[in-house]
């Protein structure tokens, strides 16, 4: 068994996460995944960040990298048609078992390197993620395909959701593979920890997988901010009206100077 | 330069909320409206959600009806004797309004109703002062220098006949204390109601019904709306902490001025031109919403919250 790791070319690194070998008695490069970062620090100019992610794996082996928040209920607004003419708000969809954020990237299109079981067995792809949640209320299996299909490009538009292919570079050295993806951060994914797992496919099957971290959390006057907006509402808004009368008056204060009466 | 933004939880350029704050604020100024059926759903277009986007707005009025008022008072142009009397009504109004929401939402076509209101409020208020205003404008250039000619309709008479008589003496009219009330609670349900601030229904009842000058209406309701936003600020801080406050810096950075500028502005237009500028605008928004409920949307789905 081969158990070497090349550690050369991550200076960038800030923890690694070893998988356990998963499979049927052929010879692996143990799979590794690395963040660039574990955490991504939300402060006042944040307007998104950059994830990459990279290891090693088996030569010959393609790779699926998935970033995912944890799954959770979401309930939503449903427009529809009424009297034929007037779309509008007709009532609430909750989808459960559904992350926030979710991004799928692979080496190859998805349904042409796994059978259909490997990706639901690990949720991978908009159809797997489909089966693996629940939509109500709904009234058939059509119609929660149809709704499925609303969500993504909801969640699509606010570019939490993409699954993507041909993206992760892949390098064969010393009987390795070396592979690599570089993926925008979006500033729309919410404070929270997020798990990237990369699994290692060959012959229609995950062979291995590995997971790491990274914690997207606010700092500094957003931290400040947010928190005492939840915590200590009454002083938040006492202080927003305060604030805004203040900055009402002074304004009138230096208009009154600045001559504009008449 | 982009900013981030601890309760809307999203990143803006700075440059948008204070281009739309000092937009909206010259129009506060210019003629006594809040200006909330316009910016929040600019705010939302510009990927604010919507909850936050309505609760910051409030807080942004706050600022920006505040320096309006500040300016239209410099000037003598604010007649707080009404203005507390359509305060108090408007206050009643608005719990009545709630209680209608919740009402309506158990017969299940809440948002049909009300958005079905709104549109139907803003399409004939709008209508209404733009045929008005044009004819008084013909009026004033055929008729020149005659003073208002006092028509006596069963409707005046009607009001006079009621109980509790007093003089405001900054809008020269008289009308029973019980008017303003009533008015300002009738607007305070509908404004509740459509999730508004209801300057665009408050304008219209203070020019037709109480006869009031236009240069002090546009004081008087900024007066007011200072008043209704300021609590529902608080409430929508207190209880859905929705407000976002550097959201709200950065509009009232532009509002505040706006404000300004648009009082001054004011001065030099007539109230007819005011009236049917308000009515114009009023009617383009009114178009939108229709557009917008009749041509399908590109998303099925939108957050919750609201109503």
């Amino acid at each position: 068994m081969n158990t070497l790791v090349k550690h050369a070319g991550l200076r960038t690194a800030v923890f690694l996460l070893f998988a356990v070998l998963v499979s049927s008695g052929t010879a692996f490069a143990k799979l590794t995944a690395t963040a660039n970062h574990d955490r991504i620090s939300v402060d006042f100019f944040y307007h998104g960040s950059t994830v990459s992610v990279r290891g090693v794996s088996d030569p010959g082996t393609d790779l699926v990298v998935k970033i995912a928040s944890p799954e959770g209920e979401q309930v939503l607004r449903q427009k529809g048609k009424v009297g034929g003419l007037l779309w509008m708000n007709v009532g609430k969809l909750t989808f459960e078992r559904v992350p926030t954020l979710y991004f799928v990237q692979s080496t190859k299109n998805l349904s042409d390197m796994l059978s259909e079981e490997e990706m639901n067995k690990h949720v991978l792809g908009y159809p797997a993620l489909e089966k693996h949640s629940e939509v109500s209320p709904v009234a058939s299996v059509a119609e929660k395909e149809k709704w499925f299909d609303e969500f993504v490009s909801f969640k699509e538009a606010s570019k939490l959701y993409s699954t993507a292919s041909g993206k992760i570079s892949t390098t064969q050295e010393g009987g390795e593979q070396q592979y690599y993806i570089l993926l925008d951060w979006p500033y729309q994914a919410p404070p929270g920890e997020y798990t990237v797992s990369v699994y290692a496919v060959k012959d229609n099957k995950v062979v291995d997988s590995a997971d790491t971290k990274v914690h997207v959390e606010q700092v500094g006057i957003v931290k400040s901010l947010a928190g005492m907006a939840k915590n200590k509402a009454a002083a938040y808004g006492l202080i927003s009206i305060l604030v805004a009368l203040g900055a009402g008056f002074g304004v009138g204060l230096v208009f009154r100077k600045g001559g504009g009466a008449h | 330069m982009y900013l981030y933004l601890p309760v809307a939880l999203t990143s803006v350029n700075i440059l948008i909320p204070v281009g739309l704050g000092l937009a909206v604020g010259l129009l506060s100024g210019l003629f006594g409206v809040g200006g909330g059926f316009l910016m929040t759903p600019l705010l939302i277009m510009f990927g604010i959600p919507s909850t936050v986007a309505a609760a910051t707005d409030s807080n942004q009025i706050v600022a920006a009806s505040t320096s309006g008022t500040y300016a239209h008072w410099k000037v003598g142009n604010v007649d707080f004797k009404m203005g507390i009397y359509l305060l108090i009504g408007g206050f009643v109004g608005g719990l009545g309004g709630v209680q209608a929401i919740k009402v309506l939402k158990a017969m299940g076509n809440a948002d049909f109703v009300i958005k079905m209101t709104y549109v139907l409020m803003l399409g004939s208020v709008g209508t209404y002062m733009f045929f008005e205003s044009l004819s008084s404008m013909k009026k004033t250039k055929t008729a020149t220098a005659t003073s208002k000619p006092v028509k006596e309709s069963g409707f005046s008479k009607f009001l006079q006949s009621l109980p509790m008589q007093t003089h405001f003496e900054k809008s020269g009219v008289t009308h029973s204390a019980l008017l303003p009330v009533i008015f300002g609670a009738f607007v305070g349900v509908l404004a509740a109601l459509m999730g508004v601030g209801g300057g665009f229904l408050m304008v219209p009842v203070m020019v037709y019904i109480l006869r009031m000058p236009m240069h002090v209406v546009v004081g008087t309701s900024l007066f007011q709306i200072l008043f209704n936003c300021i609590e529902v600020t608080f409430l929508q801080a207190y209880t859905n902490h929705n407000v976002d406050f550097v959201l709200a810096v950065l509009l009232l950075i532009g509002s505040t001025f706006g404000a300004q500028v648009g009082a001054v502005f004011g001065r030099k237009l007539k109230g007819d031109q005011l009236k049917i500028i308000l009515a114009v605008i009023v009617l383009v928004v009114t178009v939108k919403i229709v557009y917008d409920l009749t041509s399908t949307p590109s998303l099925l789905l939108s957050m919750g919250g609201g109503h």
